[in-house]
């Protein structure tokens, strides 16, 4: 009697509310109302079974046994095996919709995390830490799920107390009233004390989790260690620190063992006092010895429904904080696109234009942009890209003569694309991963991977096309990664394509290389490389250079090189030549000091990305 | 390259060695257990006892001093269980803290060759989640099943005791059980496995999604990411529905034997009365055992279920140990700097030769840059000029002596490379420094980064060289972290030193000054320089080129720019001027 779970996920989540956790954890509640119904009905037909269990077994010792083998006793194993077969059944149907509530719940949240990932660019880093939307996923959705699993149990207990109770009552009022009364105190007390314990355990998932990080630390920087030494120092670091997990262990151990005998020692208790109440009231003849022996059963039975009581209140409360947290991801607006566009769009073909910085991208132009500050040039190429809605008010970018911020989104992405200088690599299967857009043939592949001159990473990738790239592009060295990340911009065949520091990490022959093919490539199609690479600068139509946010002198690499001093904006080209040129003789154009400043102020536009970084893992 | 994981014999073999270790321990603890497990054997019994004085008549006297041996028994049982889960707890403890530290200690003298060619992550995965996963088996597991089997087998006897010939229906519906729990066990494992497995696939995919939220934005991966989690929780699901529909199989099973024992107990019992065989308070009494067998049971399943799965974590951490040694160190000495590269060869995989015969003759305290396309070969020559893997075929000897002949100490001391890794350790400035010499002091580390152009900004850190870097601290940009490592370089000191673009996360102008900054300290030392950015060549003494494995060109700049070859092609082009 396997009862087919409806596959998940749905297709469609739906909206949430994020006005508060209590709506959301409502909303889900009642997108999952009908099997969240059949999973509470379940439940009390199971603890309903197990309630009246002790009852049955009463009635079968009183008059089964006291009248001898024969019929009686037979009729009464009969309902004891008929109750069990009922409540066996409906706990296997119930564990069945127990989960599917679990799961509907939590997948849906994921799913609706994903979305909000998916859609949020940029914003969702700016305005909450990884590890947080990673966890809302991995922790915070799955304890969400909880309370809908656990509904079902609860509401059985409700009903098996309230059975129990009144049986009991009935059979003898005092002794009833003081199993009724008495265990909740029980249950209270056994509560009270998990809060000490749950302090230390907390205590030492802290402790644990350093522990965790440290040999995380260790184990990443391991080629360092192996490389120069330090083992030693480490593995005692993680020693001391693992000491101290295990001490932070035997704390919890200690209030453990305390809260352990308790739970034996209480309930003994409080059993021994029924049996006591009972055996002096069987005495007397007010009740039979099976209704002792069925006391005795709810007595030990009746913990189990208060246990259940307890964990739900706890289920509740982490779901109650779980939601809170999942809002937080949940209410993340993207920073573009966040409304609708209000201008139709442009023809294909016009002009691109940065009003501060006097940027023009001419239709079928392949143009340069170079400046002494590498960081500038970069934020003019990226705002061209629109990334931020909020400060496009400040700076307007327009498409022939409409601002980005008033297109369509998907139109301005489609139309444009920016590749930046940290590009990030996902993992997948690496001819998928290079065509983003989808319905490229593999001749088309294998041309962006020529132009990007990354013949070798189909070698370091097994299976090459085919292959797996795995997360971030790991097993690819720096420079094998920038190269698949250009064979991806490429392949986007956008109207209007922005590189920016398309070849910083790769060795001086491929770059020249890559500097020739991409031009020809980008022929006739409007194309800005922020760079200040003269093998790249060659190549192109036209650059641009900008000196304080603004476009101050343009011409072709060569016009400029050769530009004298004395002509129009002459002094403008010497300064561009002191920018790009590799002249060996002239002085480093800062002093030291201010030199190391400027490392910090542009490695992120050169080469020195994470994913761009660690090179030598790119052989084997 | 991956690392070994150990087989069934060999995980079995570490525990039992891990029981012998501790078998004092774990005797003490199971005499403990079962005390406490006879105790609470006492319910039942009494329960009988009433039953039968009260069906035979008796008096109140005798009710109170069975009840009195009833609150006593769970008085013993909860002192007992205090001390028996207490000792048990600590126990466990002190196992898994011994076993995580052993593991690593065995990490970190892994040979210097699976460290580079393995990569990390499965090693960091290791310590981890493998850890992370047998430490609830090895904290809670071991003494709960210990408390289970004990309990189990004591409650069987307690019936046997009680009444052998009623206590016979208790195993009416074993046969059943034992079937169905074997078939689940076998399939459980895998099954919980590949539900962890899809939920870290989701887990990934949310943490690649948001790392890369920029480029998804730009490239409008959107929809393609959506799709990805939809595939990440399908997996999820038909993970989820395969484990449910296991335990879809054991709940009935095992909760029916426990509806049936009862049950049987009473039908059987019935009979034994009637024929004289047995009383109505010792039917009782193993009814109410049946009962209670339940939790037990279903604690032992959990519990083996829970251990399969950690042995699974234990055969990856056993492993660890199975890598050999690459080398074995001989006690020749040195006799001078002059490191010496003949014939070398290497392959990643046999019969691809990465290196074909690679002859270099690198003079002492000289600065040879090594350039070329990328995939020529120059960082797997890098790591053969340091000693880190055996060459396949050829020999790299320093002053007479095989580098992979040499302890690896004093190969430090000799040799020493540094890639564009730029792991930043967790601890403050000053001990990721002294990695490299644990004795020198302030004044020391901070020439060593004056010599790497890092002092500016060391200076300008909240609390200098105290300052706490790495995860969770003062985050360094992939450039400090990069001079971090030169400075490390720089107190270590060895005569020879292998830079593979240990520069290249600098911006050019920022690397040129560090680069002349740190020949200046380095005077007299032997450098090679791996790099892609032309001035590196431009300064040093000599260039080599190298292009599919082997040197193509040799040479001091001037030299190679006057031949009129690649390299010299390749310099106009760069120079243009």
């Amino acid at each position: 009697m396997l009862v087919t779970v409806r596959p998940l996920p749905l297709p469609d989540p739906g909206t949430p509310p994020v006005t508060g956790p209590g709506a959301l954890l409502w909303w889900l509640a009642r997108r999952q109302w009908g099997i969240l119904t059949v999973a509470v009905l379940l439940g009390m037909v199971t603890f309903g079974c197990q309630a009246v269990m002790p009852y049955v077994l009463g009635r079968a010792l009183d008059e089964g046994l006291t009248e001898g083998f024969g019929a009686v006793l037979l009729g009464w194993a009969a309902v004891m095996l008929g109750i069990g077969v009922v409540q066996v059944a409906a706990a296997a149907v119930g564990h069945r919709f127990d989960i599917e509530n679990w799961l509907r719940a939590a997948f849906t949240t994921s799913q609706l995390v994903g979305d909000t990932v998916a859609r949020s660019g940029h914003t969702i880093t700016d305005e909450l830490p990884t590890g947080e939307v990673v966890s809302a996923v991995a922790s915070d959705a799955l304890r969400v799920g909880e309370v809908y699993a656990i509904a079902a149990r609860f509401a059985g207990s409700l009903m098996a107390y309230a059975v129990v109770a009144g049986i009991m009552l009935s059979t003898s009022f005092q002794l009833g009233l003081v199993v009724v009364l008495g265990l909740p105190v029980v249950a209270g007390i056994l509560a009270f004390l998990v809060k000490p314990l749950q302090q230390r355990q907390a205590a030492q998932r802290e402790a644990s989790g350093r522990l965790t990080t440290l040999g995380a630390d260790t184990v990443s920087g391991l080629r360092i260690l192996r490389g120069i030494g330090g083992e030693k120092v480490f593995t005692d670091r993680y020693r001391t620190q693992s000491q101290d997990v295990r001490r932070t262990g035997v704390r919890v151990a200690t209030t453990q063992s305390y809260l352990d005998a308790l739970q034996v020692l209480l309930p003994g208790l409080f059993v021994a006092l029924v049996l006591y109440l009972g055996a002096h009231a069987a005495v007397r003849g007010e009740i039979s010895p099976g209704q002792l022996v069925a006391f005795y059963g709810y007595a030990a039975f009746l913990s189990w429904p208060l246990q259940i009581a307890t964990q739900t209140l706890q289920a509740t409360t982490r779901a109650h904080v779980a939601a809170k947290k999942l809002i937080k991801v949940l209410s993340v607006v993207p920073a573009t696109g966040a409304t609708p566009g209000t201008s139709s769009a442009p023809p294909a073909g016009s002009v691109l234009v940065d009003d501060a910085s006097g940027v023009e991208l001419a239709p079928g132009r392949v143009v340069a942009l170079v400046s002494v500050d590498p960081d500038e040039s970069a934020r003019i190429a990226t705002r061209m890209g629109r990334f931020d809605d909020v400060a496009e008010a400040g700076t307007p970018v327009h498409l022939g003569g409409v601002r980005l911020a008033d297109l369509d989104k998907d139109v301005v992405r489609e139309r444009i694309v920016v590749a930046e200088a940290t590009p990030h690599l996902f993992s997948g299967v690496l001819g998928e991963e290079l065509d983003v857009r989808g319905g490229n043939l593999e001749a088309e592949l294998m041309r962006a991977i020529m132009i990007a001159d990354a013949h070798d990473v189909l070698d370091s990738v097994p299976d090459g096309l085919a292959g797996d790239l795995p997360e971030k592009g790991r097993s690819l060295s720096g420079g094998q990664r920038q190269r698949v990340a250009l064979a991806r911009a490429i392949l986007t065949d956008p109207e209007i394509l922005i590189l920016i520091e398309p070849t910083s990490a790769v060795d001086a022959h491929t770059e020249a290389r890559i500097a020739e093919r991409l031009a020809e490539v980008r022929r006739g199609r409007t194309t800005l490389v922020v760079t200040a690479s003269p093998l790249v600068l060659d190549h192109v139509d036209d650059v641009l250079f900008v000196e304080d946010g603004r476009v101050v002198t343009h011409g072709t690499h060569r016009e400029l090189l050769h530009r004298p001093r004395g002509a129009h904006q002459g002094e403008q080209a010497a300064r561009y030549r002191a920018v790009v040129g590799r002249s060996m003789d002239e002085p480093a154009a800062t002093q030291p000091g201010e030199d190391v400043e400027g490392a910090h102020g542009t490695d992120h536009l050169t080469s020195s990305s994470p994913e761009l970084s660690d090179a030598s893992k790119g052989v084997s | 390259m991956k690392l070994p994981i150990a087989d069934g014999p060999t995980v079995r073999k570490h525990t039992a060695y891990l029981v012998r270790e501790h078998r004092g321990t774990l005797i003490g603890l199971a005499v403990l257990h079962t005390v406490a497990a006879v105790a609470g054997l006492a319910g039942p019994w009494i329960l009988g006892r009433l039953v039968d004085a009260v069906t035979q008549g008796t008096t109140a006297g005798y009710v109170n001093q069975v009840i009195a041996i009833g609150v006593v028994a769970v008085i013993v049982q909860a002192v007992l269980i205090r001390y028996a889960q207490k000792a048990s707890m600590i126990f466990g403890e002190a196992v898994f803290a011994e076993l995580r530290e052993d593991f690593l200690e065995t990490v970190t003298t892994l040979p210097l060759s699976t460290v580079e060619r393995a990569g990390t992550g499965d090693l960091v995965a290791r310590t981890t989640n493998d850890v992370n996963r047998i430490q609830h088996a090895v904290r809670f597991g071991v003494p709960r099943l210990i408390v289970a089997v004990v309990t189990i087998l004591l409650t069987v006897v307690a019936s046997l005791l009680t009444s052998p010939l009623v206590a016979v229906a208790l195993f009416v519906g074993v046969p059943l059980m034992v079937v169905v729990s074997r078939w689940y066990l076998r399939r459980a494992s895998p099954g919980y496995q590949r539900e962890s497995a899809a939920y870290a696939a989701l887990n990934g995919t949310i943490t690649e999604s948001v790392e890369g939220a920029r480029t998804v934005d730009a490239l409008r991966l959107g929809a393609r990411r959506r799709a990805r989690v939809q595939a990440d929780l399908r997996e999820a699901f038909a993970a989820e529905r395969y484990t449910l529909n296991l335990r879809t199989v054991l709940f009935p099973a095992v909760d029916f034997t426990f509806v049936l024992a009862p049950v049987a107990v009473i039908v059987w019992g019935g009979y034994m009365i009637s024929t004289g065989h047995a009383t109505l308070g010792a039917v009782t009494t193993i009814a109410m055992y049946a009962f209670q067998l339940a939790g037990p049971v279903w604690e032992l399943i959990f519990w083996l279920d829970e251990i399969q799965v950690a042995a699974t974590s234990l055969a990856r951490i056993v492993g660890v140990k199975l890598v050999d040694s690459d080398r074995e160190a001989g006690d020749e000495v040195p006799t001078d700097e002059h490191v010496v590269a003949r014939k070398v060869e290497y392959a990643y995989r046999a019969g691809h030769n990465v290196l074909h015969g690679i002859d270099l003759d690198l003079r002492v305290g000289e600065r040879l840059a090594v350039v070329g396309p990328s995939g020529a070969g120059k960082s797997t020559l890098g790591r053969m000029l340091a000693g880190i893997h055996p060459p396949t075929g050829g020999s790299v000897q320093v002053g007479g002596v095989d580098l992979v002949d040499l302890p690896l100490d004093d190969l430090r001391r000799h040799v020493a490379l540094v890639t564009q890794e730029h792991h930043v350790f967790v601890g403050s400035l000053a001990d990721n420094l002294r990695l490299a010499d644990e004795t020198a002091d302030d004044e020391q580390l901070l020439a060593a980064l004056a010599a790497v152009d890092a002092l500016g900004w060391v200076e300008s850190l909240p609390e200098g060289l105290a300052t706490g870097v790495g995860s969770g601290g003062h985050v360094l940009t992939p450039a400090q972290a990069q001079q971090v490592a030169l400075a490390r370089l720089v107190l270590l000191d060895p005569h020879t030193l292998i830079l593979d673009e240990a520069t290249s996360l600098l911006d050019p102008r920022a690397a040129r000054h560090l680069e002349r900054s740190l020949n200046a300290v380095l005077e007299g030392r032997t450098v090679v320089a791996i790099a892609h950015r032309l001035h590196t060549a431009h300064d040093a003494d000599r260039v080599a080129v190298v292009d599919g494995g082997r040197i193509t060109e040799i040479g001091p700049h001037d030299e190679l720019v006057a031949a009129g070859g690649d390299y010299a092609r390749l310099w106009k082009s760069w120079q243009q001027e």
